[in-house]
């Protein structure tokens, strides 16, 4: 069992960090309610293994670890992947407004979670692309590109007139 | 430091060295730049700080220490635990092991296609749906992907020497893109994992399909689900 001096020092690191995590959740699965499950069920496995976590210094990597291995752990769950979705509403004329001229937050969530992830890793968590790549278990290089094209691609989806110039392009 | 260098590291996010803030002290272009990237970075920020449910803080508390109760109570078979954890590690790491093990062309132009010409890709615009349903009607029909996820975008596209329907698919975790080659006949499966992407190629009744994602069991899910289907 966690010592009340243990406990008190977790709460500490929970509270200074809840927010960022959530955040960061949500990014990941684009859903409140899930990013909250997210976040509630990694926070009880860290929980746990707070008393044995040697390096208190990466206390804060740790719990974005955490919350991490936690999505893709309900991902490897989660089969198959039906979308809650109306089939009825999937109407994919070439006309169709959602890709082009939207507001930030719509933009972030077009994009893939192999975008998103880092920039929230780097934006909200403060990461360096080096620590974001030991995160990730990717190359420093990779990081940065994903980062660079993530933002070359919001400016593009956020770009005004830019369904405008894409129709008269094609016409 | 010149201005290509300059650019590239700004839009990489990681802020500004010692060596940019001098490139960009003598270039009014650059500067210019810097100044407009820091408004997009501060609506950036902005957008990814979505709320905080209310309550939020104090409910993970109160799961932490009912948590802490629960062990103090007398526990169930940690042996029979720990086995199954061994058992799942296991499993897990034997799947990764046959992902590592294999890098196989075609599914790697998959994710190459993924980083370097995806967005350019959904940039030339949709084609419509009863187009697309009806090239691909022989191949991969649109309802049997709609069944999974929401498809966002599909469009033709050149791919490895050839045309193949680029779709973007919403599933509820991840963003997954699918190559469907109508002219690509695949004898056995292919599979790559580069730069933290998952790969997989799969035959077709007619032709095959590539899918790539971050996460390998969306694809290995996915990649179930089109092949049983």
């Amino acid at each position: 069992m966690t010592s009340p001096k243990e406990r008190l020092r977790f709460e500490e690191v929970v509270k200074e960090h809840a927010g960022d995590l959530y955040r960061y959740a949500f990014w990941l699965v684009r859903d409140r309610h899930q990013a909250e499950d997210v976040v509630q069920e990694a926070l009880l496995r860290g929980w746990r293994a707070f008393p044995r976590l040697r390096d208190r210094a990466a206390v804060k990597t740790w719990l974005f670890a955490i919350v991490r291995n936690e999505f893709y752990r309900r991902i490897a769950k989660d089969v198959p992947y039906a979308a809650s979705v109306d089939v009825a509403e999937l109407d994919i004329a070439d006309e169709r407004p959602g890709l082009f001229g939207l507001e930030m937050r719509e933009a972030l969530m077009a994009l893939p979670v192999s975008y998103s992830e880092p920039l929230a890793l780097q934006v909200l968590g403060g990461f360096s692309c080096a620590e974001i790549a030991a995160m990730l278990e990717t190359t420093e290089g990779a990081v940065m590109t994903r980062l660079t094209r993530a933002r070359q691609t919001l400016r593009r989806l956020i770009a005004p007139g830019a369904a405008k110039e894409r129709r008269g392009g094609r016409s | 430091m010149n201005c290509l260098e300059y650019r590239r590291a700004l839009l990489a996010g990681a802020g500004e060295t010692e060596a940019m803030r001098a490139h960009r002290s003598q270039c009014a272009a650059c500067s210019a730049l810097f100044d407009e990237h820091a408004a997009f970075e501060g609506d950036l920020r902005r957008a990814l700080e979505v709320p905080i449910p209310a309550g939020f803080e104090e409910r993970l508390a109160n799961a932490g220490a009912a948590t802490d109760r629960a062990r103090a109570a007398p526990s169930v078979d940690r042996r029979r635990v720990l086995a199954a954890a061994v058992a799942a590690a296991a499993a897990v790491g034997v799947g990764l092991y046959a992902w590592r093990e294999r890098n196989d062309p075609l599914a790697l132009a998959c994710i190459e296609f993924v980083m370097k010409d995806e967005a350019k890709s959904i940039m030339m615009g949709a084609t419509p749906r009863a187009e697309a349903a009806r090239v691909l009607a022989d191949s991969l029909p649109l309802e049997r992907l709609e069944r999974i996820g929401q498809i966002r975008h599909i469009a033709p596209c050149p791919f490895n020497g050839g045309t193949a329907y680029h779709v973007v698919l919403a599933v509820p975790q991840d963003k997954v893109t699918l190559l469907i080659m109508p002219d690509a006949r695949l004898e056995v499966r292919e599979r790559a994992l580069h730069d933290g992407l998952y790969a997989s190629v799969i035959p077709l009744r007619n032709g095959s399909v590539g899918i790539v994602a971050s996460n390998r069991a969306v694809v290995d899910s996915i990649a179930g689900a089109l092949r049983s289907g």
